[in-house]
């Protein structure tokens, strides 16, 4: 009986292994062909699941692509945002990265391009595909005068208000932050949660001190204390820390925000618990097309853009956002050339169909004469239109430590676990020292 | 017999394989992270030789000495879970009916993956929707807590799913030690005389003490090492009120691109581990067994 | 009097079974909640209680992440390596367990601390190196990988499990088997295995559970499709922006289920088989 059971068990693990081996010769065995066969590895982070239209859009250029350069594969590697990172990193370690992928400006591309891994691309910006980007978009993908990657979105962050609850308790969008104030104030005697924030994230919050920032200090200050020109400790810095601390004695945020992630704090605004929500443009899709969502929240929501604080340096169209992720090229990369053609051809194909069909504003211009979009979008690439300066997200600005840093003061700062001097001096301190 | 059950080549048979496997799936990256402590180095770029300093700032770093502070009392709570989880294994062990649907029950947690019983208790916690909270207004409470957010007790409430996700394991082993015991000698005890709590703590609890140990070593080093469902459901916030050794090692390494202090500090913790484990061994020290 | 006493311990039994009951219900909870979960969408999930029914249930959950999750791939996978895995660590450790707690050599005790200095390394460390290692042996993007990483990871804490129970076995059979001329791999094979077979199916559920959800090697070292686990499967839900956390849902449903079926109505009868088959041996 034992010896049956054995025989059999063995068996099984003999086949199986030898199931598991062949599968991968028989694999290497067909790629080799006659012609000149090429393949190039592309990795992204829009699963299919969750990013139905741009897998789809991806697919389809790769297509395109592939149709007309008959001796080019692409092979896809789709991963989840946090695990993509933390690939990337690991294939970086050991300078086996794709091909063509997926990279953030500033602060995350910097090892990658100081390491020599990334391919400069400013032959195929100079090869004319410049003009196609809105002005200020390549530059934070550029180091030393070199740039790195080339931008597929473009955000910039309003804070989307739900018109019901406005209306309900006779409010009208603000303008400046003393009426915004007062807006929350009104809010909270009515027992509604005006603000939805999940700060569990971090980076939630910190736009709104970047915005506060932006509005006391002027566009500039914050970022010459990032890039070392100025300092932290400006007292416009500071007084923008205060205030954000003031918000939270006054309740302005949802229950508990700190423990809360993103995805939960958006979940109070769709289900109007909270009357405004400070996010990026890449959540327009959710309060226009989406299907999934109530229609009749749908037709509630609408934007004002962040109020001027009186007496502060910033105006009133001056944003936080930025390029999202753009696309690079290994430099290691046996199929160098091609790999930047795909990445031209890709750039232009995705500009002209990602914001029609899936909702995303691209890094190159968008022609908004003929195209069929919800009014918000246009309300939005008017606004981008007319925007005096975009401020990227400070935790992209910083190099990986700094960042770390920051976004962990920023939950300290909502968290009143520490002051407003505190929290510019720790800034001060860990930017000085890892610059 | 002294002569067969010595014979070199049977024994190097049965042991190389795996040990050849261990020293290279797992000495070669621990020989690695201790060669990458002693570097200046961002996990992509160069990487600079600087010895100690990587150690000399961990010494410094409070938020270090404050994520092994919670790793230890991680550690303190799950070692005195163990006894929750023997009395359980004691009772299902008897003459208890349906106790083997029970055992298969009590482990259903651990089946679930680190996501699924993160976002279960994500929803149970939440300040305003939440089961917890909710059922608290329900009976008047008026400030409810902020479980996730309030950073006095985030690590506790962190520590429950923790817990409960390893009941089942520890039960699993428990149960099995326990039915392993001859039936001879339980009723040979009862025969004598012993009720229940005799027979549990005179003669089950010390014919497994062996087993006991082993498990007082996992549940200590799978403290030490916790990773998942902090990373999940805290992130190690709010403002590291809920870090842990191996999620600062994380974000050290992978979100700071810090990657030479990061491997300091898993190469710590490697010897955390092996300082925990000797001083187990040395108060629990016994003759007959083969020592650990 | 005796009859108070009588009743009593009637009382006592009984409250002593309700507590045990309805831990046990709590424990399934979790489960009736994800299955719940995994009928919804995601602005049901967010925004209805825990336990409310899904109205109406999203049964095409499960479609989507059939068809565009390719999970019937990824199930494949998940199930074979699990099973490779699961078998080498469990025979390798015993061999290892049988060896250090049976014969007589030098070295055991370095050996055993060896395996359990195994056992402290956190896992993201070993990331980078191990990828290296994979690399030069021309293993990357191959599930050997991952079959060797989860044997290699997994034998500390399954020969430590097994060192518990080898130590409270009885020495007399082996002796009498030696005495009559017994070979030390036949005493192995029918008279140790058999008589661990508790323990062995212990330690076989606690490293199915582990490999089924093993998540960060896969991720790490597969880069291709066709080899991809149920586990990472899951990440086709998470968006860069946005996730859907219905179909999240059910593919964490349907990876729970194999593993629920095997536990509850398997382990039992696979335990009764390699027992009588000792008696009988």
């Amino acid at each position: 009986m034992i010896k049956k059971a054995h025989t059999i068990v063995w068996m099984v693990i003999f086949m199986l292994v030898l199931a598991g081996c062949s599968e991968k010769t028989t694999e290497k065995g067909s790629t080799e062909k006659g012609d000149e066969k090429i393949t190039l590895t592309f990795m992204h982070l829009w699963p299919a699941g969750s990013s139905k239209q741009h897998n789809m859009i991806v697919n389809e250029i790769i297509k395109e692509f592939e149709e007309q350069n008959p001796n080019v594969k692409v092979k896809q590697e789709i991963l989840e945002n946090e695990q993509y990172k933390n690939k990337l990193k690991v294939l970086g370690a050991s300078n086996e990265l794709p091909d063509i992928g997926m990279t953030w400006a500033a602060g995350f591309l910097e090892p990658y391009a100081k390491g020599g891994l990334f391919a400069p691309l400013d032959d195929l910006l100079d090869g004319g595909l410049r003009n196609n980007f809105v002005s200020g978009t390549t530059e934070p993908y550029a180091l030393d005068g070199k740039t790195y990657a080339l931008p597929l979105e473009l955000n910039i962050t309003p804070i989307y208000y739900n018109k019901g609850i406005f209306e309900k308790y006779n409010l009208e969008a603000p303008k400046t932050y003393e009426e915004f104030k007062r807006v929350v104030q009104v809010l909270v005697d009515n027992g509604v949660a005006p603000i939805a924030l999940g700060n569990k994230d971090r980076w939630t919050g910190s736009m709104w001190y970047m915005y506060l920032a932006d509005r006391i200090g002027g566009a500039d200050t914050l970022k010459n204390a990032i890039n070392g020109s100025g300092t932290f400790e400006d007292p416009s810095l500071v007084q923008a820390a205060e205030e954000i601390q003031q918000l939270v004695k006054m309740k302005a945020f949802i229950k508990g925000f700190n423990g809360l992630s993103n995805d939960e704090a958006k979940a109070e605004f769709t289900n109007e618990k909270a009357a405004m929500y400070l996010m990026g443009t890449w959540d327009l899709p959710q309060f226009t097309t989406n299907e999934d969502v109530p229609k009749e929240f749908r037709e509630k929501v609408g934007f004002f853009k962040f109020p001027t604080v009186e007496g502060g340096k910033g105006n009133i169209d001056s944003w936080v956002g930025g390029p999202g992720v753009g696309l690079f090229v290994s430099e290691n990369s046996k199929h160098k050339e091609e790999a930047k053609q795909f990445v031209k051809f890709f750039v232009e194909k995705w500009g002209e169909r990602s914001v029609t069909r899936a909702g995303v504003i691209p890094a190159t211009k968008v022609n908004t004469e003929n195209v069929d979009l919800p009014q918000m979008y246009i309300d939005v690439l008017n606004e981008l239109a007319n925007a005096s300066n975009i401020t990227l997200f400070a935790d992209v600005q910083m190099n990986p430590e700094a960042a770390q840093t920051h976004l962990n003061l920023i939950q300290s700062l909502f968290g009143e676990s520490i002051t407003p001097e505190q929290f510019a001096k720790q800034h001060q301190e860990v930017l000085s020292s890892t610059r | 017999m002294d002569k067969v059950m010595s014979d070199k080549r049977v024994i190097a048979l049965y042991v190389l394989p795996a040990l050849l496997l261990i020293v290279i799936l797992v000495y070669i990256p621990i020989i690695m992270t201790g060669y990458y402590s002693l570097m200046k180095w961002d996990g992509i770029g160069e990487r600079t030789f600087i010895a100690l300093d990587n150690y000399r700032q961990l010494l410094k770093d409070n938020m270090f000495w404050k994520s092994v502070y919670h790793s230890f009392l991680l550690a303190v709570f799950s070692v005195f879970s163990l006894g929750g989880y023997l009395v359980v294994s004691l009772i299902l062990a008897g003459k208890v009916k349906g106790a083997n649907i029970l055992r298969k029950i009590y482990l259903i947690p651990m089946l679930l993956s680190s996501v699924a019983i993160a976002q279960l208790w994500l929803r149970i916690y939440h300040p305003s929707n939440g089961m917890l909270n909710q059922l608290l207004s329900f009976l008047g409470v008026e400030d409810t807590p902020n479980w996730l957010a309030d950073p006095s007790i985030v690590l506790y409430s962190v520590f429950i799913p923790i817990i409960w996700q390893y009941a089942g394991f520890y039960i699993l082993i428990y149960y099995a030690a326990l039915k392993n015991i001859p039936s001879s000698i339980i009723e040979a005890a009862i025969i004598d005389g012993a009720n229940p709590w005799q027979l549990a703590y005179k003669i089950k609890l010390p014919l497994i003490a062996g087993v006991i140990k082993v498990t007082v070593v996992l549940a200590v080093v799978g403290s030490l090492k916790y990773f998942d469902l902090i990373y999940v459901m805290t992130g190690g916030g709010p403002d590291g009120a809920s870090e842990v050794i191996a999620s600062y090692m994380y974000q050290k390494a992978f979100r700071s691109f810090n990657f030479g202090y990061g491997s300091a500090i898993a190469f710590s913790l490697l010897i955390l581990c092996i300082a925990a484990t000797w001083l187990i061994r040395k108060l629990t020290h016994t003759e007959e067994e083969v020592q650990y | 009097m005796k009859r108070t006493i009588i009743y009593a311990k009637k009382a006592g039994m009984f409250l002593f079974y309700m507590v045990l009951f309805a831990v046990a219900g709590l424990q399934i909870l979790p489960l009736i909640w994800l299955l719940f979960f995994s009928l919804k969408n995601n602005h049901e999930v967010f925004n209805t209680p825990l336990f409310s029914l899904p109205s109406p249930p999203r049964w095409e959950n499960y479609v989507k992440v059939w068809v565009e999750g390719d999970i019937g791939r990824y199930f494949f996978n998940s199930l074979w390596i699990t099973t490779v895995s699961v078998v080498f660590t469990v025979l390798l450790a015993s061999f290892v367990t049988f060896a250090i707690t049976r014969m007589n050599w030098k070295l055991k005790h370095v050996v055993l601390g060896l395996f359990m200095v195994g056992l402290m390394i956190p896992i993201h460390s070993t990331l980078i190196p191990l990828f290296n290692f994979f690399m030069k042996v021309k293993l990357i993007d191959h599930p050997m990988s991952i079959v060797l990483t989860n044997i290699g990871f997994n034998l500390p804490i399954t020969i430590m499990i097994l060192l518990g129970f080898y130590n409270a076995l009885p020495r007399e059979l082996e002796e009498s088997a030696i005495m009559d001329g017994c070979s030390v791999h036949r005493m192995f094979f029918q008279v140790i295995l058999p008589m661990t077979s508790p323990v062995i199916v212990t330690t076989t559920i606690i490293n199915m559970i582990y490999n089924w959800n093993e998540f960060v090697f896969v991720n790490t070292f597969i880069n291709s499709d066709e080899y991809k686990t149920l586990t990472v499967g899951i990440q086709n839900f998470i968006g860069q922006y946005t996730t859907d956390w219905g179909a999240i849902g059910a593919t964490l449903m349907i990876s729970v289920l194999p593993v629920l079926i095997l536990f509850f109505f398997l382990s039992n009868k696979i335990m009764e088989g390699i027992t009588a088959g000792a008696i009988k041996g």
